[in-house]
């Protein structure tokens, strides 16, 4: 349902009230916090579904969505979000990793140990070469550890592509030209493709947040890049992927969500941890009860 | 080359064959991994619900309840509603949301949750209406709002008509919240959700 349909009149009329009442599901279902202040922003957007769904009036796109008729919750989410990937993405989180998480996770492990990461969904595959590329340039402990980075996702052709590792000009924006020229080959005009050393590095596999069994795979991580797919689950999906999400770490494991989420509000199994850079979400060492 | 290829993950997931037996197991982890196991699986209610009532263990029994969740059931729903009657804020809580999680199975059992002789589940049912579709939230909740005499529960049943209420909720809206005028808070908290609804410029 993204095409516009006939028949209904656009010039909707969304009052403050309608944006409240809007705002306030929108926390309760997904965690993307809005206020008034941002009226312009969600009003264009809010337009954009109601015409797209051809709602004749606010009310009634509401109770279109609220129902999530034609998977109108994901259409929304991602008008209101960035739904690009690209390297270096929410860079805060990589610093953190770097700065605090792996040095923790570290202090735990004998030098030459494993260190295990996991990229879920991996998408086609910017978020696990950039831990890679982040990890080569900014952890200076890099070298006394075996590092494995796996990035899993749910669609066997993003991960086809991920393979590949062939990107163009725009997952690149964030990267320095010195890193590309380090890390990338010309393959064609605007396409590069990331080292074959770092592409052999790292392991795609494919797996279904939801499904435990597929999750009971995938264990033992030390840290987990899980960003900006929980918002899209329903509340009995993203229980679900909590749990397994915790089952696949390491005690005392942490795991970094997208900036709008928060395990908080999914399960009580987590706990925050705060660290300069960046909240993350920790297994505790121990199980509380 | 400090970045080395994993081998596959580790494929030691438990297997099914005794995994109802191992929700008795002393060994929390045991009875975690199998809870998760047996996640949606029909069959294994009536063991999970057993199971359920005796957990010890928080993360375990959330695993149990989801595992519930997932099957999505009446027999499901049945046996997570006597945790809404639990002293422990925290099992109360975790059944609300595993219960609002399944709004098609809990519908059934709405109207005597929200008759129920005890208030505080009469309160917590009014959120189990939350995801529910919004015309039969809206009966349901102006049900209880016409002849609720507890404030607090009426505030509940209010604070959830804010959010998905339709016009219909106005008549009983407005007697509620004449019936409650000396509560100055709950009138307040109507005309709030009159708003809301009718999307009327305040």
């Amino acid at each position: 349902m993204d095409d516009a349909k006939g028949g209904a009149s656009y010039a909707v009329h969304i009052s403050p009230e309608d944006v409240q009442r809007f705002c306030e599901f929108l926390y309760r279902r997904t965690g993307l916090s809005f206020t008034e202040g941002k009226r312009y922003f969600i009003d264009r957007r809010l337009e954009d579904r109601i015409a797209a769904t051809g709602s004749s009036s606010f009310q009634a796109y509401f109770s279109l969505l609220r129902a999530d008729a034609d998977h109108e919750i994901e259409h929304l989410i991602n008008s209101f979000t960035v739904n690009e990937t690209y390297f270096y993405r929410e860079e805060h989180q990589l610093r953190c990793m770097t700065s605090s998480l792996l040095d923790v996770i570290a202090s735990h492990k004998e030098p030459g140990g494993t260190v295990r990461i996991w990229s879920v969904p991996c998408s086609t595959g910017e978020e696990p070469y950039s831990i890679a590329l982040w990890l080569m340039e900014n952890w200076p402990q890099v070298d006394s550890y075996n590092i494995e980075i796996v990035g899993s996702d749910i669609d066997t052709r993003a991960l086809k592509a991920a393979a590949e590792g062939i990107y163009g000009d725009r997952a690149l924006m964030r990267l320095s030209p010195d890193l590309i020229d380090r890390y990338f080959r010309f393959v064609a005009e605007g396409r590069h493709q990331i080292d074959d050393g770092l592409r052999n590095s790292i392991e795609f596999t494919r797996v279904n947040l939801i499904d435990s069994r597929d999750m009971a795979l995938h264990r033992d991580f030390d840290l987990i890049f899980c960003r900006n797919v929980l918002i899209y689950f329903d509340d009995a999906s993203r229980r679900q992927a909590a749990e397994n999400l915790y089952g696949c770490l390491r005690p005392g494991g942490y795991i970094c969500l997208g900036h709008s989420e928060s395990m908080s509000r999914i399960s009580p199994l987590f706990r925050v941890a705060r660290f300069p850079d960046a909240i993350v979400y920790q297994r505790p060492e121990t199980d509380h009860g | 080359m400090p970045l080395v290829r994993g081998s596959k993950s580790p494929a030691s997931a438990a297997q099914p064959a005794p995994l109802r037996a191992a929700l008795d197991s002393p060994d929390a982890e045991s009875r975690w991994i199998a809870a998760r196991a047996l996640s949606g699986d029909a069959d294994a209610v009536p063991a999970l619900a057993a199971a359920l009532d005796r957990e010890p263990v928080p993360r375990v029994r959330e695993a149990i309840m989801t595992a519930l969740m997932r099957v999505g059931n009446p027999a499901s729903v049945e046996a997570m509603l006597p945790f809404l009657r639990s002293q422990d804020a925290g099992v109360r809580a975790a059944a609300i949301e595993a219960l609002q999680a399944m709004p098609g199975a809990v519908a059934p059992f709405m109207a005597p949750l929200l008759s129920d002789g005890d208030a505080d589940v009469r309160l917590l049912a009014t959120e189990l209406t939350r995801n529910m579709d919004a015309s039969e939230a809206t009966r349901l909740l102006c049900d209880l709002i016409e002849r609720e005499q507890h404030p607090n529960v009426c505030a509940a049943a209010v604070d959830v008509l804010t959010e998905v209420g339709t016009p219909q909720a106005l008549p009983a809206l407005e007697k509620c919240a004449a019936r409650f005028a000396a509560t100055p808070f709950l009138p307040f908290a109507i005309s709030v959700a009159i708003a809301r609804i009718s999307g009327a410029e305040g």
